[in-house]
């Protein structure tokens, strides 16, 4: 306990490091991007055929928010509210915490992210199972085709295919929202349905992406412990088949945790793509707000968020892994 | 866990999750026939945005929850020329407004919209930027120096000491009217000496006073209200992550002509999305997105009828003078005469495009609106004509060398022409123009800035010679030359005189010069268009002239094609929706159809 602990520590101090790392990285890359909001905020009020001195005036409170302070004073600043657990407020959004904006995006990520994964995760271990048990027939094949097949699509594609597909060809999946707006939000069953149904297309692409990658690294992992002595033994002393597929399954899933726990946070980041295509309002549809009107802080902060959730999935994935192979924990 | 469970438990929760959706569909067609969905083009839903329209990204609906005293109706002639909104009438002096508010205004907690709420709303219009602007741009800001209640319904606004804002009509009857109830508390007691201290003639107290305002206007704009308080025909209901619905209000002033009972707006980050909902016929009205003619068959083939009416905008090519051979105006008319314009405008722009023709900085209509007959005939329309080309080429000092032109200075003419990320428009008649330039001996490739924050960046610093670029922007003329002769060409305010500056800096990326010469006169474009936005539109006539013939003779831009605002509603729930040619009420939001009697549920 006392070495998991010690561990555990050790884990989070060189976490906390890189959470720095990134977050000066990312400070210097957001105000490296040319344009400043208010600029953007008056070009985009012209177009919409607002009054000059309207789109003026409006752009004039935009900038207000904008600090003007040479930028390492605004980096330690930042470093400064960072440690007091402040992302600062949104430019865009005139003011508004950017931990509320965060807040109120995220479930919309972190749902379909994991529901995704873990549907994709479930499928593809169950048929990488059975692929690599089946090896030699029809069915292990098509297995292996199809996860051949998945890993190979790209998102976007994939994404447009189903939007097209379930939403404008059939019409029978919603998007471009995350329930339906004239139901009361609360634990009644026409919204958590409306949720469900809403979630479907995004959720769908996170699984079909991933389900390829599992299904390939299960089979070749149940593979290669198929061959292991200690199968040979087993089966040799008449254990049940169900008992050796428990033995089986246990040691070829194990490096499967840590790509399970890395995956969460990638993931995050592939947000962004799918969350546009279907006009999910995720922290991917809000990065790209962000980016679309210069918001410092706000890019900032989805930035960090992002980068956060890869730091502790991996910190949570070599803990597990110690957890689940003993081999690990006397190391 | 036994097998059969194994089994069961997935198919139960898909049973579930089947019944739970059956039930949300089945609620949602309850309601049907009187929700009115649409899509806000200039207002996009921003999720966990607040419901406040002093909010840069605020979820708030013109229209329908968000009211002002007026919708303009965009009047090239008459900038004052505005539909009764809270206001049911004014009456203008030089330095004044009277507005007798609507009777029955009311907001929608049922009690009465009153002067006070007009004097918290142009307070807090104050506060957020307005008090800034006029220092140094080519137009007058808001200058409301005080607000007097006349009785319970009339209230005057007097334009603060010495104005002759000739624009004070129309941003007072502009400004959004917010309740004093919920707003009130947020602007402080002594604000109106803070206004008047921010207009008076002491620079340093003046200086700490607008500070003081946008302090307050921070304070403003960053406030979420927990409920909407509105005295527009709806209120917000709810607004979801990527929708809001808004009932209808029934303490609105003229509500027997509204008759959707409900308005559902849906959010969209793209084209695509607006098409789509299009598409599957869920949208009654559409706002304007630019359009390729294949997905506007579909559109067609789904039941959405077209509606276009006039967009002030126009794309055009611009042009950083300070960058050899573009300063030279015979180089540009040159290019003029090389681009076809209509084959240009087929491609880039087929559904809501109509290819310039008379190139004067405005778009057709106002060109034909300002100058005379006789003026607009005399007009150069740079009609195709590649011999013309090479004789204004060759007597500059072009020379050609085979098929390529070649600069005075002997080496080869090649053109970048820039344009944006996601502008597809633009891409694709880059890539025509693109060709015609190579043709005819210039080669010439289209290149792409990642998105336009970038561009805009870029362009101002003057690292393009050749782009894509917005110009004839509003209805007034006064806007329209600003966008050639303002602070992007380095004129500014200073005092009461317009300076000029250029260089790394300075903002003036297109770098033309200060005057031109026409028929033997000087024309002072800068000084010209500062003085438009001062004048009554009778008094800006022969100046707009000058403005117009001198730009159709220097060519600081080439203008391509003017926009057309294509929209589009659908009749299977709706009827009596805005025909072609009521621009007026076109150019404003589907709200403001609804409170003039238009849009009516199908029985």
């Amino acid at each position: 306990m006392k070495g998991f602990l010690r561990r555990l520590l050790m884990k989070l101090i060189a976490g906390l490091v890189m959470v720095w790392v990134v977050a000066t990285f990312t400070f210097v890359l957001v105000h490296s991007l040319p344009g400043n909001p208010g600029d953007i905020e008056y070009d985009r009020l012209i177009m919409q055929g607002t009054p000059p001195e309207i789109a003026q005036a409006k752009a004039a409170v935009v900038a207000g928010f904008t600090s003007h302070e040479p930028l390492l004073q605004q980096y330690f600043g930042y470093l400064g509210q960072l440690l007091h657990g402040n992302l600062g407020v949104s430019i865009s959004y005139s003011g508004v915490p950017v931990a509320d904006v965060i807040a109120s995006a995220a479930p919309w990520t972190v749902l379909p992210v994991l529901s995704g994964l873990v549907v994709s995760f479930i499928i593809g271990v169950a048929g990488g199972v059975i692929a690599a048990v089946k090896r030699s027939t029809r069915w292990g094949g098509l297995l292996t085709l199809s996860g051949s097949l998945m890993a190979g699509i790209p998102s976007f594609v994939l994404a447009l295919l189903l939007a097209f597909l379930f939403h404008t060809l059939w019409q029978i999946l919603p998007y471009g929202d995350t329930s339906d707006v004239t139901l009361t939000p609360g634990f009644n069953g026409p919204y958590i349905g409306s949720v469900i149904t809403h979630a479907v297309l995004p959720v769908s692409t996170y699984a079909l992406l991933t389900y390829g990658g599992w299904l390939l690294t299960m089979k070749s992992s149940v593979v290669s412990v198929l061959g292991d002595d200690f199968i040979l033994a087993a089966e040799l002393r008449g254990i049940s088949p169900v008992t050796r597929m428990r033995y089986i399954a246990r040691n070829a899933i194990l490096p499967l945790f840590t790509v399970l726990a890395i995956s969460v946070g990638y993931m995050f980041g592939g947000s962004v793509l799918i969350e546009d295509i279907f006009d999910y309002p995720g922290l991917g549809n809000l990065l790209l707000h962000s980016i679309g009107r210069r918001d410092y802080p706000l890019m900032g902060g989805a930035f960090l968020l992002i980068t956060v959730a890869i730091i502790l999935a991996n910190i949570l994935a070599e803990l597990l892994y110690s957890v689940i192979d003993p081999r690990v924990r006397r190391a | 866990m036994n097998r059969h469970t194994w089994v069961t438990a997935p198919v139960a929760a898909l049973a579930v999750t089947a019944m739970l959706a059956a039930c949300s569909t089945d609620n949602k067609a309850a309601d049907g026939g009187a929700v009115y969905t649409t899509i806000s083009g200039t207002n996009p839903i921003t999720a966990g945005a607040p419901m406040n329209p002093f909010n840069a990204s605020g979820n708030y609906f013109l229209g329908y929850n968000t009211m002002q005293l007026g919708f303009d109706k965009l009047n090239p002639a008459d900038p004052n020329d505005f539909f009764p909104g809270l206001a049911k009438s004014w009456t203008a002096t030089p330095t004044s407004l009277t507005v007798q508010l609507q009777d029955k205004a009311k907001w929608s907690d049922g009690s009465d919209v009153t002067p006070d709420d007009v004097k918290t709303s142009l307070a807090i219009a104050l506060t957020q930027g307005s008090a800034t602007v006029g220092a140094g741009f080519l137009t007058q800001g808001l200058d409301v120096g005080a607000v007097k209640t006349v009785d319970a319904h009339t209230v005057e606004i007097d334009q603060a000491v010495g104005g002759k804002n000739i624009n004070f009509t129309r941003l007072v009857l502009k400004q959004t009217i917010v309740p004093t109830k919920v707003y009130g508390s947020l602007v402080p007691a002594d604000i109106w000496d803070t206004i008047a201290a921010s207009q008076g003639s002491d620079a340093t107290a003046a200086q700490a006073a607008i500070d003081k305002l946008n302090a307050t206007g921070k304070t403003i704009s960053a406030f979420a209200p927990q409920t909407d308080v509105s005295a527009g025909p709806f209120v917000l209901t709810r607004v979801n992550p990527g929708s809001a619905v808004l009932d209808r209000n029934k303490y609105f002033y003229d509500l027997p002509k509204i008759s959707p009972k409900q308005v559902v707006l849906r959010h969209y980050s793209g084209n695509e999305q607006i098409w789509g909902y299009m598409k599957n016929g869920e949208l009654d009205s559409a706002p304007y997105t630019s359009i390729p003619t294949n997905v506007l068959d579909e559109i067609l083939k789904a039941g959405n009828k077209r509606v276009d009416s006039l967009h002030y905008v126009n794309a055009a090519i611009a042009f950083n003078e300070s960058v050899a051979p573009y300063d030279k105006t015979a180089v540009r008319q040159a290019l003029a005469y090389v681009i076809d314009r209509k084959a240009v405008t087929k491609v880039g722009e087929p559904v809501g495009g109509t290819a310039s023709t008379h190139l004067t900085g405005m778009i057709e209509q106002a060109t034909a609106n300002w100058l005379t007959p006789d003026q607009v005939n005399a007009l150069n329309p740079y009609e195709p004509d590649t011999a013309k080309a090479e004789t204004l080429l060759k007597g500059v000092g072009f020379t050609k060398n085979g098929d390529q032109w070649m600069l005075p200075d002997g080496k080869p003419w090649t053109i970048t022409l820039q344009t944006v990320n996601g502008f597809s428009d633009w891409i694709a008649a880059s890539t025509v123009i693109a060709n015609e330039l190579t043709s005819f001996g210039i080669p010439t490739k289209p290149a792409l800035t990642a998105d336009f924050a970038t561009y805009k960046t870029e362009m101002a610093a003057g690292k393009y010679a050749v782009g894509f670029w917005l110009t004839a922007l509003g209805p007034q003329a006064s806007a329209a030359y600003q966008r050639l002769y303002g602070a992007d060409n380095g004129f500014s305010m200073r005092g009461a005189t317009v300076a000029h500056v250029s260089g790394k800096g300075s903002g003036n990326w297109q770098n033309t010069p200060e005057t031109y010469t026409v028929g033997g006169n000087t024309v002072k474009v800068g000084e010209l268009t500062a003085q438009l936005s001062a004048l009554a539109p009778a008094d800006q006539k022969p100046i707009i002239q000058q403005l117009a013939i001198a730009t159709n003779q220097e060519l600081p831009v080439i203008p391509i094609w003017d926009y057309t605002s294509v929209q589009f509603t659908n009749d299977k729930r709706f009827t009596n929706f805005p025909q072609q040619g009521q621009d007026a009420l076109l150019n404003n939001p589907p709200g403001v159809w609804m409170m003039q009697g238009y849009v009516q549920g199908k029985q």
